[in-house]
């Protein structure tokens, strides 16, 4: 397979200019299932209003991502499209950098201090986790290492970010970002039904999303899919953990490079800097400029409206981007030991969660 | 000094990460809502 198919480099750069043009193919096939998406759901729920019934409310996230999977599965996406389709986590990203508008810097710092210290117990338990299981299922010790920090922080970024500090094989790393991604695909399906079985809060709901989905863009959009707030918080719990993308890598380099099998770090600090998700800084940024009033009321409604624009175009994207032949293609163990170690890893987040949001009243 | 040991002029390149151009776009969106040149955005 293709790992370009797959595999989104955190550092990959454009340039404008003439390579914007080959953009606006596949820039126009996300708006238009999104837009879809949209559509639909503003449809059903008229429809059942006109009607007197009670159908559910499936929020254009679902529609969105169903619709992408359709054609992605069906008549594949042509190379014109390419490009564009590509482009999502640039949507994603914006939309994070936009809806910082929405946080108060007291909220991130309380929220993103309560994120914090569960992302730490999550990343213990998931690294001792994974590496029990790969070990137990005999998998390669460095794919282990790119399954660990995959469903530890944040999947395709970190496995990529990290394949590249400890020399591991592309063979790899394509494994483990199909298994993260095959993971996330079924995450989004499963977390908004456990969190309504479990009559979970929008906050808790979302810090569980944060803490457990891969994946940013999935984490985001099983967030939206069950409330708009419980994605904001899903948006603040992954990017607290995206934020530990930098020290995990380095922790891994140090390892592999101990063991002779990966280049040594030079200059820990900027290694750091070059691995930390810049996006962040945009968020926080946004969110200081939201506290100290730059922004009235009706501009913080019109940054939220485009950042929700730009996740319209991003879950358009998850879905266009999720080729169910492509990810069985992979082989059995990888994916055995990611579902096996995620299911863990989402029960123990989900009870820290419960405990979390009975102490800190969330 | 020879002509062939003078460092060639580098054309201005812009080059930036998927991150910087997500943040560019989102600050300069906000830049434009701030200043009232988008004012308002359906959803």
């Amino acid at each position: 397979m293709a790992q370009g198919s797959l595999a989104l480099p955190q550092v990959r750069t454009f340039r404008p200019g003439p390579q914007l043009l080959r953009l606006i193919p596949g820039v126009l096939l996300l708006a238009a299932i999104g837009w879809l998406g949209k559509l639909v759901e503003q449809s059903v729920a008229a429809y059942a209003k006109v009607h007197h019934l009670h159908l559910p409310n499936i929020e254009y996230v679902l529609w969105a991502i169903v619709f992408g999977m359709v054609v992605s599965n069906t008549i594949g996406i042509p190379a014109v499209f390419q490009p564009g389709v590509l482009t999502y986590e640039f949507w994603l990203k914006a939309g994070i950098v936009l809806l910082g508008c929405r946080f108060l810097v007291g909220d991130v710092l309380r929220l993103g201090g309560i994120s914090l210290a569960l992302v730490v117990l999550e990343l213990a338990v998931a690294f001792s986790l994974m590496t029990l299981l790969g070990r137990w299922f005999g998998l390669k010790p460095k794919l282990t290492s790119l399954l660990a920090v995959g469903s530890a922080v944040c999947g395709v970024s970190a496995i990529i970010a990290t394949k590249g500090a400890i020399d591991a094989d592309d063979e790899d790393s394509s494994y483990a970002i199909a298994a993260i991604l095959a993971l996330g695909a079924i995450a989004l399906f499963t977390f908004p039904v456990i969190g309504h079985y479990l009559h979970l809060g929008d906050r808790a709901y979302g810090l569980w999303a944060g803490l457990a989905v891969d994946n940013t863009a999935e984490a985001t959009a099983a967030g939206a899919m069950y409330s708009d707030a419980a994605g904001k918080i899903a948006v603040l719990a992954k990017t607290t953990r995206n934020a530990m993308i930098g020290f995990v890598v380095l922790g891994y380099a140090l390892y592999w490079a101990g063991k002779g099998q990966a280049q040594q770090v030079k200059g820990k600090a900027s290694f750091l800097w070059h691995k930390f998700p810049k996006f962040v800084l945009g968020f926080l940024l946004i969110s200081v400029l939201a506290t100290v009033g730059v922004f009235n009321k009706q501009q913080i409604g019109n940054l939220a409206n485009l950042s929700r624009w730009a996740f319209l175009l991003t879950f358009a994207g998850v879905g266009l981007r999720t080729n169910l032949r492509e990810l069985r293609l992979q082989g059995l163990r990888p994916f055995a030991v990611g579902a096996i170690g995620e299911a863990v890893i989402a029960a123990v987040t989900l009870g820290m969660v419960l405990v979390a949001s009975r102490v800190f009243h969330l | 000094m020879p002509d062939d040991a003078r460092t060639p002029p580098r054309r201005w390149r812009f080059r930036l990460t998927v991150d910087g151009w997500a943040v560019t776009a989102a600050l300069v969106l906000a830049l434009l809502v701030r200043l009232g040149i988008i004012h308002r955005v359906p959803w």
